[in-house]
């Protein structure tokens, strides 16, 4: 116990004061009686009296200095250093990334920083202030600054581990909204420290508590499925990001049903491969499974699986007057078959996709088209040069096009659709162009607005992956337009009402904005009437699986590292407002016993009857 | 000072004399000694137990109905009332009502004295009564000197408050050496001493002259509310009214208790010196209406039959 105040025992002083006034106030009143007879013997009895009853005399004096003392005792404001709790204003950090799942303390790391915030929540003093920040993909702040412990304890208890790594740069700069950095303001991060490297920006005072002791984790980091000459094969990498060897237990199914089961030794910091064949071809999906491993605290990297759809087969149509680059782009695509003409065939067989280089034919309608260059769909209004780069919309036939390096002599100028929209755009502007169109003659097109030949794109790593992800998107495998692989939570493109069946076995049918309830990795399968298929959650974050904590984390502008962060884990906690109110409580009694006189549980002699009358 | 009906309640009552003297009869009670009549007094009706040849007969033969003739002399009761009027019994605590009216103890004093006399006339008694500042009524005898009587304790009353006002300490007067100088030409009969006692003297010397003097000492001790169970707290100074004396005290709870430790001490021995002399003992609390005083108290202690 200490002192903050020590200056404010000048005030026992007034001790002094006190008893000079008890003194003064022997002023007696006068009373006149019909005679001090009967007085005077009272007073000759009470004369024996003993000592105590002399200091019960005083009692109102003992009262007061009493509780002048705790007055003094409570503004010299002692206090004692409560380990693990904080005092002032405090924001806390509560990380929960998909490692804090791990159970390398027990029951799980977030279990357990959920404890000690509790264990703080519960330390809180009277004026002390909290607010939770759950850290995961979208951090959030679960309670407003508040005082209130049932209400932060309830806000602790809402927070779910999410399967998403952590997003620490928004929960900075949502901490530094709630106050983060202000003088009395403490921040506290409760994380096992891995893959927080951006903490080092917190401003102002800033804990760490590291949560886990161990790295030890074993993953399957890949799960691949491929036709081959044999069948359908499946490729399973298996990571290993703890610091020991380890011997695991790999098994694969396919819908549900054990195909093989392995014995992979996983080097530490490394990772095995294991190739499976002759799977049935026409298995919907596969799982890969660790099913034992000696050291392996996080379970939900244990499992991946993949959708089959190397049976499905899709038709093309690629109209060109010859164009190398584009038919070996389109040659490698798996599960495409390119018919190659010059000009349009004149059978009624209707192709899942159209590419049409620098043609210009007439399609069948609503049907799906790639159109490069010179086109006779849309209306053109003249060529422009002014061709670098400007930005790229977020879009799936843009994903992991990466423009930078690509040049571009000229582009025609065209009068598209609203429906169509830009996704590259340089300077003069777009370059490629995509939508999907509710009554024109085309039902999704990929517009491409130069010829190929006019530019170097053919030579950059962006054109397969341009034309594999246009195909993918104008005429995906299962019919619908539906990813085959997501993360967690991601939401997946399905039309309004369409049956989806979780992993669980549950149905659940998708809403306007498609189909949000992938927060659990398996197998999703879909049934939209037309098409059916299906698509798998993987958790498959390798980051995510590297759940090493990290306890000497620089957290803010100090670098702490977790001894000394856990003797810093204390706080000063006051006590003054007990003693101020137990002196209240005396004053009361002073007042009382002023007004009453003893109480008779303290009075010695009993109160005697009256004489007989 | 008292009611017409309060009165008219009285007539019926007599005052209880324990035992009886040689010498001092009344002619309400039966004789033991043949009466020596020299002077008709009254006559009143026969009651079960009187001597039968004092009945007039002749009075019998003309309204057969039976009388006793009563006659004046030493065959009668004297009925002694000593009221104390000395400054303690015109005390009382708050001093500001003081001008106001009388105390409320001397009033029950002043109108038990008066209870006491006027049914000791009713009943055919020669009546005495004797302040302690020397101021006598009587002896008179029949009821027709109850206005007398009445009108005399309102007159001390009055003179005494005047009195008070004027000296507030300059009229004590020993309790002993009152009831001595009383027991010097007392008849023998009965004597009721109204007073609260607080006499720093002491009593018992004029107790003994009173004996002496074949008196019987009946002692109706008054003491006002304040006095059984004063309710004063803090730091006082306590002054005497009689003696202009004081005591500081600091009062409290146990203060207050050894107070009344020493009240019930002290009352107890002067009920047990009375008791002791073949007299009787009644503590009154004043504050109590005067007619429960009367009709229930003394007649349930015997003092009115």
């Amino acid at each position: 116990m200490d002192l903050l105040n020590p200056s404010a025992f000048l005030f026992a002083l007034l001790a002094v004061p006190i008893i000079l006034l008890y003194l003064l106030r022997l002023q007696r009143r006068e009373q006149t009686v019909s005679s001090t007879l009967l007085w005077r013997q009272a007073t000759m009895d009470r004369e024996a009296n003993t000592l105590w009853q002399r200091l019960r005399r005083s009692l109102l004096l003992i009262l007061q200095l009493i509780t002048l003392a705790f007055l003094v005792f409570a503004l010299v404001r002692p206090y004692v250093n409560v380990p693990g709790a904080v005092s002032g204003r405090s924001i806390v950090l509560l990380d929960a990334s998909a490692s804090m799942q791990a159970t390398d303390v027990a029951p799980s790391r977030f279990e357990a920083a959920r404890a000690r915030v509790r264990d703080l929540i519960n330390g809180l003093g009277v004026n002390d202030q909290m607010t939770l920040i759950l850290v995961d993909g979208a951090p959030r702040a679960l309670s407003a600054l508040t005082s209130d412990k049932s209400q932060l304890l309830d806000a602790l208890d809402s927070a779910r581990p999410s399967l998403d790594a952590a997003n620490w740069s928004a929960a900075i700069a949502l901490a530094v909204a709630t106050g983060a950095g202000d003088e009395d303001t403490t921040t506290l991060v409760l994380s096992d420290g891995a893959h927080a490297d951006d903490l080092g920006l917190l401003p102002g005072k800033a804990r760490f508590i590291p949560i886990g002791n161990s790295g030890d984790n074993v993953a399957i980091s890949a799960l691949t499925l491929r036709r081959t000459l044999r069948g359908l094969s499946a490729f399973v990498r298996v990571t290993n990001s703890g610091s020991q060897d380890e011997r695991v237990l790999v098994s694969l199914r396919a819908d549900g049903a054990l195909v093989d089961a392995r014995v992979l030794n996983v080097p530490a910091g490394a990772f095995a491969e294991w190739t499976i064949g002759n799977i049935n071809p026409n298995a919907v999906a596969v799982d890969a499974r660790i099913d034992e491993a000696q050291r392996n605290f996080l379970a939900v990297d244990d499992a991946a699986y993949a959708v089959n759809t190397a049976n499905t087969t899709r038709h093309a149509l690629l109209l060109t007057r010859g164009n190398r680059f584009l038919e070996q782009a389109l040659a490698s695509l798996p599960g495409l078959r390119v018919t190659r003409a010059a000009t349009m065939p004149p059978d009624a067989q209707t192709y899942d996709l159209y590419v049409l280089d620098n043609m210009t034919v007439t399609l069948p309608a609503r049907a799906n088209a790639l159109l490069i260059g010179a086109q006779s769909v849309f209306t053109t209004s003249g060529v422009f040069s002014n061709t670098d780069y400007v930005r790229t919309e977020a879009h799936p036939i843009a994903r992991n096009v990466d423009w930078r390096g690509v040049n571009v002599l000229d582009a025609q100028r065209v009068n598209a659709p609203g429906w169509l929209r830009p996704v590259i755009e340089s300077q003069g502007g777009p370059l490629v162009l995509a939508g999907e169109s509710a009554k024109d003659d085309l039902q999704r097109a990929v517009l491409i607005t130069f010829d190929l030949r006019r530019s170097d794109l053919p030579l950059q790593i962006a054109f397969p992956i341009l034309i594999a992800n246009s195909v993918e998107w104008l005429a995906p495998a299962q019919g619908l337009n539906v990813p085959l692989n997501v993360k967690p939570g991601e939401v997946v493109p399905i039309p309004e009402n369409t049956r989806v069946t979780l992993p669980s076995g549950e149905e659940v049918v998708a809403g306007r904005r498609g189909f949000a309830q992938t927060d659990r990795p398996g197998i999703y399968t879909f049934d939209a009437g037309q098409a059916q298929g299906a698509f798998a959650v993987n958790f498959s974050n390798v980051s995510e699986s590297r759940i090493a904590p990290n306890p000497n984390l620089q957290v803010g502008s100090t670098n702490a590292n977790a001894e000394q962060v856990e003797s810093r884990a204390t706080s000063q906690r006051e006590f003054w407002h007990w003693l101020a109110g137990i002196a209240l409580v005396l004053l009361l009694a002073e007042w009382w016993v002023y007004q009453r006189g003893l109480p008779a549980w303290l009075r010695t002699t009993p109160r005697p009857q009256m004489p007989s009358r | 000072m008292l009611s017409e009906a309060f009165l008219q309640s009285l007539r019926t009552l007599r005052l209880n004399a324990p035992r009886r003297r040689v010498g001092s009869l009344t002619g309400e009670r039966r004789s033991v000694k043949r009466g020596r009549s020299v002077e008709f007094a009254d006559y009143r009706n026969y009651t079960p137990g009187d001597d039968p040849r004092r009945v007039d007969w002749n009075v019998y033969a003309r309204l057969e109905r039976p009388y006793i003739k009563l006659f004046e002399d030493e065959e009668d009761l004297t009925t002694h009332i000593l009221l104390d009027d000395s400054p303690s019994m015109f005390w009382q605590p708050d001093e500001e009502a003081d001008g106001q009216h009388l105390a409320q103890k001397w009033l029950c004093a002043a109108q038990l004295a008066v209870v006491l006399g006027y049914v000791a006339l009713a009943s055919g008694d020669k009546v005495v009564l004797e302040t302690s500042s020397f101021q006598r009524f009587g002896p008179k005898r029949g009821v027709a000197s109850a206005a007398a009587l009445i009108a005399f304790v309102e007159r001390v009353s009055a003179t005494d408050k005047r009195d008070l006002r004027a000296a507030p300490t300059g009229r004590r007067q020993p309790l002993n050496a009152w009831l001595k100088r009383y027991a010097l030409d007392a008849r023998p009969g009965l004597c009721i001493l109204i007073s609260d006692m607080l006499d720093e003297g002491g009593y018992t010397e004029g107790f003994n002259a009173l004996g002496n003097s074949r008196l019987d000492v009946n002692l109706l001790h008054t003491l006002s509310a304040d006095e059984l169970d004063p309710q004063f707290t803090g730091d006082l100074r306590l002054k005497d009214v009689e003696t202009a004396n004081h005591q500081d005290m600091s009062l409290d709870d146990a203060v207050l208790s050894q107070y009344r430790q020493r009240l019930t001490a002290w009352s107890e021995a002067i009920a047990a010196q009375v008791r002791r002399r073949g007299g009787r003992y009644h503590l009154t609390d004043t504050s109590l209406p005067i007619e429960q005083i009367v009709l229930k108290d003394l007649r349930r202690a015997e003092w009115l039959v």
